[in-house]
């Protein structure tokens, strides 16, 4: 409480302190995606981005603020393409992928930190974000293989003019969001500092209650970048970022018929810090030497109502030093040329033995050239090597098209080719969950060690067949490609359609391997699966007037088991009728991979006028998705347990004054769609109201 | 304009095309042979241990797929039942279990395409408390235990091959192990999983003239 006063307090000293200056300039923005927008993820240098071959999207930071998001699984949420996972936080699921396998960076750089693949969006702000970039498929060989399903690329402001912005929000379930985001700019230096504190009481369905399906949370966020220009030729930055997480955790979980509560707090902090070097050699060469360190600790501190303690402690980090040049052959010719080195180091409770450090290192070369020929086509063609230590190396070659036929339409074809090592879970997790039924998860390499002794010591029941395939893991490997369309057939219609297939191979999945004496489940990670995901997406974009405009996406998905399809091909899975009786299962009964929805629909309307008053409505639909295998015959089918298909609606309207301030007000979820089960991270319906005052230095 | 109707046509056009998918069913009819057995109490729970496990009077429900009927406890020492349940535990009279000829073996397939019990198939016997004919466990014979919604479905494609206390044959095919016939939702209440779990409803062929084939 304290520091939200102190919070509140700064804000008024800063805004009195300099009120004088106030002015706030109001930046025209045009329709959306193809205007003369820059995009820096495909090239790690700007680029209009009609010349970008590879798929993207791209949200700017109105769209953020207008639609009174704090977090950044809130603006993705809207995104065509994306769904937003639960389990371990939210995470975020591009073209039907896992979260696993999107890369999440914070001006280039990523971040760490994932519990069972997943990197939980809402430890990001987005107060200060500029824009966000996404790249989708494996098309990009700058950022890591592992970078399966795509790339969000988080661009903070660094560029604007000298500016002070503050906001606070207040909210349902006391929840309140505090801003303060300063730039300034001196001659040579220009220093952008950033703070966020973001609190909330939780969300439980019942008034009163204990069991939360939202905990109590405290996050708050710092980050700090300093930029120095040496000379006209070279430059150094400087930036460092802390986000700390308090998590007041009240777990109720059910075994047997019995619900056992535990009760206790987590405490989540990540750290990074960069350190860079620019320097511009000539007008054609200029190298960028990037020294990146980031940590993560998650720490659980439980107690089970019957007093069973339950602690567990994570930590992760990683170091990497990269030097990227980028060399302009001529006016049509650019090359960039990448390379570096990465470790590694994990400690946890969770393997095999705490104090024993797990390491890796991976070494990591790539070169992406682009090729203007002529007017029309724009070419980028690359490939990225690792060594990884653990793992044998692999080569990723990535290719893209963009055809400009005229001034309206454009096409482009992507190929891409990425591998993902297996993690550090996967190897060494030695996690039994005293929380939860005592069942257990092995990482493979432990698996048959630790399995062994049990068996010595009579604790295990029976072993299922795949317990004797257990081996070392290989790494899984992916290919997409991606096809659109961009048309623009006037001003104010703008029309992209996607067409992807994705294919991964060898996908490491957990599986059940045997059973203790006592019934609870052994697993452990297994090669297991080759899967696909393939579908489309359109989005629209269209202006009535000067004051209303809309946008709609939609994405059809279909995904799949390759391995599970050609079992039930062979007529060899079954499933229940309604009457309790088995049949064969067919094609038409199977629903694909878990937690994917085949469609997903987003609509928005917008209206604002030139004295700043906005307001919009967007609505989000997402069809059923599989959560459980309920019926025991291990491929997922419509007899399964599902995840109702929803709809969620949002509403905000806001004023910007002249003066600098602004008001806006919103409701998250109007329609009070709730599922504790299927959709822990929807609160109920959210009222909330924010205040902001921003000066801005003009020029 | 005309561009934008064209467009709003477009795009319809193409949602729709993409949200019309066909389903097709299929229908499996049981032969007219079979008999069915409703909620057929199986040991149920009477009360719960101070750790929270469920727990019954620990009797089994005798069963005489020959007379279709509950044979009474007294007789449990003879060979006038076919099959004996308690909780997920199914047993045969045979082996460890009973005095007759009893076994079985679980099939994977369909209940109605078992015309014929193949020659060589081997029909295991009870051997309690380390093996069952009617394979025990989640995953293993007849059913599969959900941990987290705590509900205990019968496996899809899966026949118990039965071999009777008299040395006779039967397929017997398990519908549901809840009070109405059907596995409850996952969203049923605690107490309604507690009060309605451990009632049989299954479907068999008694083939009375002691061959293989049905």
């Amino acid at each position: 409480m304290n520091k939200r006063i102190l919070f509140i307090f700064i804000t008024l000293v800063l805004m009195s302190w300099t009120k004088s200056l106030a002015q706030t300039k109001f930046r025209k923005d045009s329709l959306g995606f193809y205007s003369d927008t820059l995009f820096v993820t495909a090239n790690k240098s700007e680029r209009q981005i009609k010349n970008i071959s590879v798929p993207i999207s791209i949200i700017n930071s109105k769209n953020i603020i207008q639609s009174g998001s704090t977090r950044l699984s809130d603006v993705l949420r809207e995104q065509t393409g994306i769904t937003i996972t639960s389990g371990f936080g939210a995470g975020v699921q591009l073209q039907g992928l896992n979260p696993d396998y999107t890369i999440i960076l914070i001006d280039g750089e990523p971040l760490i930190g994932r519990t069972a693949g997943v990197l939980d969006l809402n430890r990001i702000a987005v107060g200060n974000i500029k824009k966000i970039e996404i790249v989708k498929g494996p098309s990009s060989s700058l950022y890591g293989s592992e970078a399966m399903a795509g790339v969000i690329n988080i661009i903070t402001d660094k560029k604007s003019n000298d500016a002070l912005n503050t906001s606070i929000r207040y909210g349902s379930y006391k929840t309140f969001d505090g801003n303060i985001s300063l730039i300034k700019k001196w001659n040579k230096i220009r220093f952008q500092s950033f703070y966020n504190n973001y609190s909330t009481d939780g969300f439980s369905v019942r008034p009163n209650s204990n069991n939360r399906f939202i905990t109590p949370i405290t996050r708050s966020t710092f980050t700090q970048n300093i930029q120095y220009n040496v000379t006209n030729k070279t430059s150094i930055e400087g930036s460092f970022r802390y986000n700390k997480e308090n998590i007041k955790s009240i777990i109720a979980v059910a075994n047997n018929g019995t619900t056992i509560y535990s009760n206790g707090n987590e405490a989540n902090n990540d750290l990074n810090g960069a350190f860079i070097i620019n320097h511009q050699f000539n007008d054609k060469i200029k190298t960028k030497l990037n020294t990146y360190y980031t940590q993560y600790e998650s720490k659980q501190d439980l107690l089970t109502v019957s007093g069973n303690p339950y602690n567990d402690l994570f930590q992760q980090n990683f170091k990497r030093v990269e030097d990227q040049t980028e060399w302009k052959l001529n006016k049509s010719l650019n090359s960039i040329v990448g390379f570096g080195w990465i470790t590694e180091k994990v400690n946890s409770t969770r393997y095999d033995n705490v104090d024993s450090a797990k390491n890796n290192t991976i070494k990591y070369f790539y070169n992406q050239w682009e090729w203007n020929a002529g007017k029309k086509l724009v070419a980028n063609v690359g490939f990225r090597y690792d060594d990884n230590k653990n793992y044998a190396s692999a080569l990723s070659p990535k290719a893209s098209f963009l055809y400009k036929m005229n001034s309206q339409l454009r096409f482009k074809l992507s190929i891409g080719r990425g591998f993902k090592a297996p993690d550090f879970r996967q190897l060494y997790l030695n996690f039994t969950n005293t929380a939860a039924g005592s069942y257990s998860v092995f990482g493979a390499v432990e698996a048959q060690k630790i399995i062994t002794k049990l068996n010595q010591l009579g604790q295990i029941g029976n072993l299922y067949s795949n317990y004797y395939q257990l081996k070392k893991l290989e790494a899984e490997y992916a290919t997409g490609i991606h096809l659109s369309a961009e048309w623009e057939p006037n001003s104010s219609n703008e029309i992209q359609i996607q067409v992807f297939r994705n294919d991964i191979n060898n996908l490491i999945d957990v599986q059940q391997v045997g059973n203790y004496i006592s019934g609870s489940q052994i697993y452990s990670y297994l090669n297991i699966k080759n899967a696909y995901t393939t579908g489309l997406e359109i989005e629209t974009k269209q202006k009535y007037n000067s004051y209303w405009s809309s946008s709609f996406g939609y994405q059809f998905l279909i995904t799949g088991d390759k391995d599970q399809i050609a079992k039930i091909k062979s007529g060899i899975v079954y499933t229940k009728n309604a009457d309790g009786t088995s049949r064969l299962l067919t094609l038409d009964d199977y629903v694909g991979l878990p937690n994917t929805s085949k469609h997903r629909f987003q609509a928005k309307l917008n209206y604002e006028n030139k004295d700043g008053v906005y307001a919009n409505i967007r609505a989000i639909y997402r069809s059923k998705w599989a959560v459980a295998n309920i019926n025991g015959n291990e491929v997922y089918d419509n007899g399964d347990q599902f995840g109702k298909g929803y709809i969620s609606l949002n509403f905000s309207t806001g004023k910007q004054f002249k003066n600098g301030w602004a008001l806006q007000t919103g409701i998250d979820n109007i329609n009070n769609h709730i599922d504790g089960m299927n959709l822990p991270n929807l609160a109920g319906r959210t009222y909330y109201m924010v205040l902001k005052y921003s000066i801005q230095n003009k020029k | 304009m005309k561009k934008t109707v064209a467009y709003i046509l477009f795009i319809t056009a193409f949602t729709f095309l993409l949200a019309s998918c066909s389903k097709s069913t299929t229908t499996v009819v049981a032969p007219l042979t079979a008999t069915t057995v409703r909620d057929l109490p199986a040991d149920t729970i009477i009360g719960i241990t101070a750790q929270g496990q469920p727990y019954g009077a620990g009797k089994y429900t005798f069963y005489s797929l020959e007379k279709n009927t509950i044979i009474a406890n007294t007789d449990s020492a003879t060979t006038k039942w076919d099959l004996a349940f308690s909780g997920t535990k199914i047993l045969t009279n045979g082996g460890t279990s009973g005095m007759g000829l009893g076994g079985a073996f679980v099939q994977v397939g369909l209940f109605d395409d078992l015309k014929t019990i193949s020659a060589d198939s081997v029909f295991k016997t009870d051997n309690a408390p380390t093996s069952y004919a009617v394979t025990y466990g989640s995953g293993k014979g007849w059913y599969t235990y959900d941990p987290i919604n705590n509900l205990i479905t019968p496996l899809a494609g899966r026949v118990l091959v039965i071999k009777t206390a008299s040395g006779k044959y039967a397929k017997v095919e398990i519908i549901a192990y809840y009070k109405g016939g059907a596995t409850l939702a996952t969203t049923a209440t605690d107490a309604e999983k507690m009060s309605k779990q451990r009632y049989y409803t299954f479907r068999y062929i008694f083939q009375p003239n002691g061959t293989k084939v049905f």
